[in-house]
């Protein structure tokens, strides 16, 4: 799963969302790290939609615009969360070898022997 | 009422095809409207990152996207199909061109030999590292290949892009140096067959786009998994069961044209070279 299509699925995991909901929401999830453009945008839409991860939720025609609301799936709930936990997983053994890094004095540990020792 | 900065918005959109406009266009002139004051729109026009992302949903949604009407999708399919094999037939030709002259170079004596080694050397360094880099940088076309067969889209896209790069320099070349283009009419097709694959595989094996994948047969030939196997060279002749009757003579005169054991035989081990023209069936 991408970056972009990880945080659409989150920007639309507490309710149905339009276009625009959606890319300030993905802004303000990754404190403006991720700023999807329109196009990049309609094509995660496409792809999530294709593989069944959002559906259409309702349509809105505002001062004579279309704004269209999305929602996760059933599927896409799933796989947001499986997502989560491996990202989830990944973070927290980072965080345990950098704990174990920082105990051991901060330098790497040494696995064969070096060069002094191993030619001497 | 439309603003001027819609009309421009929407300008921009009609570089998507029309199956795709009419399912989104108005949601995305919303998006991009949303936030903008009505007062300063007229001031306002599309970024060029705005003009951008819609430029690569373009080409994605006409090479197939998710989706996409038939005819989009049999184009895409067309594309992948020309940009795979003509990343096999350029990836052939390199291989074939690189080993035939290192072997020449190598099989002639030193005098060859030294030849050879001062195309690379000789001339000081910027053309020294251009013939490196024109020697390596082709064998990229097989790393492609073997990246789309795989499915490794980002690999292929990379190693096309560097595989196609040394077909510039002749372009380049009168520029930055004093030698005058040789050839020009060559070296402007030799680029044109180089980048127009590299630019179909970085633009058909999207995201989006389904896996490469290799036909069952070629004309021709036996199909992959048979050339592959032990047993191929026994599937590329007709059965003998179809004559009844004595088997016929060995033969020592090489078979009819259309037999497929001469180029079957030639991708064989030296048992086959040295009769090309047999196979086990024949």
């Amino acid at each position: 799963m991408t970056q972009a299509a990880f945080f659409v699925l989150t920007a639309l995991a507490d309710e149905p969302r339009h276009g625009y909901g959606i890319l300030r929401e993905v802004e303000d999830l990754s404190d403006g790290a991720v700023q999807l453009r329109v196009g990049t945008l309609y094509g995660v839409l496409d792809r999530l939609t294709a593989d069944e991860l959002i559906v259409l939720d309702r349509e809105e025609v505002q001062q004579g615009r279309l704004r269209r609301y999305y929602r996760l799936t059933d599927e896409g709930m799933r796989a947001l969360d499986a997502e989560a936990e491996r990202m989830a997983a990944g973070a927290s053994a980072a965080k345990r070898r950098i704990a174990e890094g920082r105990k051991a004095g901060g330098t790497p540990p040494v696995t064969g022997p070096g060069l002094a020792g191993g030619l001497a | 009422m439309t603003t001027l900065l819609e009309a421009r918005y929407r300008t921009v959109l009609r570089l998507l095809p029309s199956y795709y406009r009419e399912a989104r266009e108005e949601e995305m002139v919303e998006v991009y409207l949303w936030d903008v004051d009505q007062e300063t729109q007229d001031q306002s026009r599309p970024t060029l990152g705005e003009v951008a992302s819609i430029a690569a949903l373009a080409v994605r949604s006409r090479l197939a996207a998710t989706g996409a009407p038939r005819r989009y999708a049999l184009f895409g399919s067309a594309v992948r199909n020309f940009a795979l094999y003509a990343v096999l037939l350029q990836a052939a030709v390199i291989v074939s061109d690189e080993v035939l002259r290192v072997t020449w170079s190598a099989t002639r004596g030193p005098r060859e030999w030294d030849l050879f080694l001062t195309g690379f050397t000789g001339s000081g360094p910027l053309p020294t590292v251009v013939a490196i880099a024109g020697w390596v940088l082709p064998l990229l076309w097989t790393v492609t290949f073997f990246a789309l067969v795989h499915d490794r889209r980002r690999l292929a896209r990379a190693a096309v892009l560097l595989a196609a790069l040394p077909s510039l320099w002749p372009l380049i070349e009168p520029l930055v140096t004093e030698w005058p283009m040789s050839a020009p009419y060559f070296v402007t097709a030799n680029a044109l067959f180089a980048w127009l694959p590299a630019l179909a595989v970085c633009a058909a094996y999207h995201r989006d786009a389904p896996p490469a994948a290799l036909p069952p047969a070629l004309p021709g030939w036996p199909s992959w998994p048979a050339v592959s196997s032990p047993a191929a060279p026994s599937r590329c002749c007709p059965p003998r069961s179809i004559s009844p009757g004595p088997p016929p003579p060995a033969s020592s005169s090489p078979p009819s044209a259309g037999c497929c054991c001469v180029p079957a035989a030639r991708n064989r081990g030296p048992a086959a070279r040295r009769r090309p023209w047999r196979c086990s069936a024949c």
